[in-house]
């Protein structure tokens, strides 16, 4: 898989936030200073209008990371033609530095759920799921980052540790890795793991970006889940998980994300300065 | 792939139907029982498409209820599920699933109403268009002024109903100033309307057009000529101004392309 560069930008190394229709008239008056921004491709799969009306301006002065949440890549059918289609529209038309999608599946015989669901982390499923990924890449021209995602159950059928079939994954397709560490210390928590087992195992190259959010923990009286909500601040041990990846990782393009409940933009702001400031830290000792 | 492809067929039943039993036993327990987290997926699954509903149709929603809304939303989730990865392409036949549905059947209007949001809603996203270039019109010879056909607006829907849907749509926007008595009553049988949902730049806008002028615009969106589709709105309305109206909707917007 030739690894085509996206385009001639540097990659930002300020944090970036996920764009929402709440913030356009915000983002456009003030300039904000964030390194860039990402929006969720399939939002911007409509022909014409506000979307991209706004989207256009914004990326005259932002780097822009294209985060799609259906391309259905671990699903037993092939990607969707008239979606990756869309897809490779987009990527023309804005020239992102980054395109990623999900190490999951939404859709079964054409039925949608819309939900990134888990996968059985078996050798079947990594070798059919690589080929989709390579696939895909074949047709878009590029590497495509893939993100771990927040899963609430595991299959008895797994046979690898999430961390070892996201590196394969990896290794096997000639992807680049999206390290959602919000998603990885969920997961710790719902499936009982250490996160930092989770980051160590990751190789460094092929990470290129970083994802942090907020999550919900619900609780039922045989005990509880925590839920990849996006709905608030990023939790401290998130942070200080976070502080841990990027001494290991270093200075990965980051990203705030907010995707239900959005507050004002200056609250975003505030969660990327923190980020900011995380990777500013001198390299203190960190086991 | 058929071993996934039936795990992902029994996950997805799982989630569509609460039946959790079969596929928990493929699911570690490790504290919560498998059905309680097969619940989180179904639940969310049900969420997420019922905001991606409620995005669309506001007005639908507030017509019924929030309560009635969801109800309403789970059972057409069900028994049309979505059929794409893109979620604004959602809920098209939403329209047609209430017109029948227990409880909604009796509000006559309100399929209407879902097509009127529905339209907004396509309209809100459809490509832009440039304005139709008059020379391209001037060009063609008088001879077949008649045999011209028109390409509307890609941002555009006709849409029509025996119901006053504008006015349900207008006093139900959060905006509306409800003070002003007597403007928040309706009169169901005030009559139906014909309308123009169109953006030309940014917004979308609800035109009501005259019958006549509505079915001329409906034969040149279904390709027919101007010579025909004015023919048409001649024996509805014999004061049917053909010059002003192609004016009107050439400027307008509503008109982008003329070809023979």
């Amino acid at each position: 898989m030739a690894r085509l560069p996206s385009n001639a930008e540097p990659t930002p190394v300020s944090t970036g936030v996920g764009l929402r229709a709440e913030h356009y008239d915000d983002v456009l008056s003030r300039r904000p200073g964030v390194g860039w921004f990402e929006v969720h491709s399939e939002n911007y799969f409509g022909a014409g209008g506000k979307p991209h009306h706004y989207l256009t301006q914004i990326r005259r002065d932002y780097p822009l990371s294209l985060h799609g949440v259906g391309l259905s890549l671990g699903a037993a059918e092939a990607p969707n033609k008239s979606h990756l289609n869309k897809l490779k529209g987009l990527i023309d038309r804005y020239q992102p530095f980054l395109v990623s999608e999900h190490l999951s599946w939404s859709s079964v015989n054409g039925r949608y759920l819309n939900d990134l669901l888990p996968l059985p982390y078996t050798e079947a499923t990594l070798e059919h799921i690589s080929g989709q990924i390579a696939r895909v890449q074949d047709v878009l021209g590029r590497q495509i980052l893939i993100e771990n995602v927040s899963s609430y159950l595991e299959y008895e059928t797994s046979t690898v540790p999430e961390w070892e079939y996201l590196t394969a994954v990896a290794e096997r397709s000639g992807c680049g890795i999206l390290l959602d560490v919000n998603n990885i210390y969920v997961n710790s928590r719902n499936h009982g793991f250490d996160p930092l087992t989770f980051l160590n195992a990751v190789p460094i190259a092929p990470v290129q970006e970083i994802h942090l959010a907020g999550f919900t923990v619900n609780r039922f009286d045989d005990g509880e889940i925590l839920i990849d909500t996006h709905n608030q601040r990023v939790a401290d041990d998130v942070w200080e998980l976070y502080r841990r990846a990027i001494h290991r990782f270093r200075a990965v393009p980051t990203l705030i994300e907010w995707d239900t409940d959005v507050p004002p933009f200056d609250v975003l702001l505030d969660e990327a300065r923190k980020a900011d400031t995380i990777r500013s830290e001198k390299r203190v000792r960190v086991a | 792939m058929s071993g996934l492809r039936k795990l992902q067929q029994a996950f997805a039943d799982a989630v569509f139907t609460g039946e959790t039993t079969a596929l928990a036993q493929t699911v570690r327990a490790n504290g919560l029982t498998g059905p309680r987290r097969l619940q989180v997926y179904r639940n969310n699954m049900f969420v997420s498409l019922t905001e991606a509903l409620r995005a669309v149709f506001p007005v639908v929603e507030k017509l019924v209820g929030n309560e009635f809304f969801a109800h309403a939303a789970r059972q057409y989730i069900q028994t049309q599920p979505s059929t794409s990865g893109d979620l604004h392409d959602f809920g098209g036949s939403f329209a047609e699933f209430l017109a029948p549905f227990p409880g909604a059947d009796q509000l006559a209007y309100l399929p209407d109403v879902a097509r009127l949001e529905w339209a907004y809603h396509e309209v809100f996203h459809a490509a832009d268009h440039e304005p139709l270039a008059l020379e391209s019109l001037a060009a063609i010879p008088a001879a077949n002024h008649e045999q011209i056909k028109f390409a509307l607006h890609p941002a555009s829907r006709l849409l029509q109903s025996p119901y006053p849907i504008l006015r349900i749509w207008e006093v139900n926007q959060n905006e509306f100033d409800a003070s002003d008595e007597g403007k928040a009553t309706i009169d169901l049988d005030a009559g139906g309307v014909t309308l123009l949902v169109l953006r030309r730049e940014l917004d979308v806008e609800f035109r009501p057009l005259p019958p006549a002028e509505f079915e001329w615009l409906r034969h040149l969106a279904t390709a027919n000529s101007i010579g025909v589709a004015t023919a048409r709105a001649v024996e509805m309305d014999p004061d049917f101004d053909l010059d002003t109206v192609l004016m009107r909707h050439v400027t307008g917007s509503t008109l982008v392309r003329a070809y023979l």
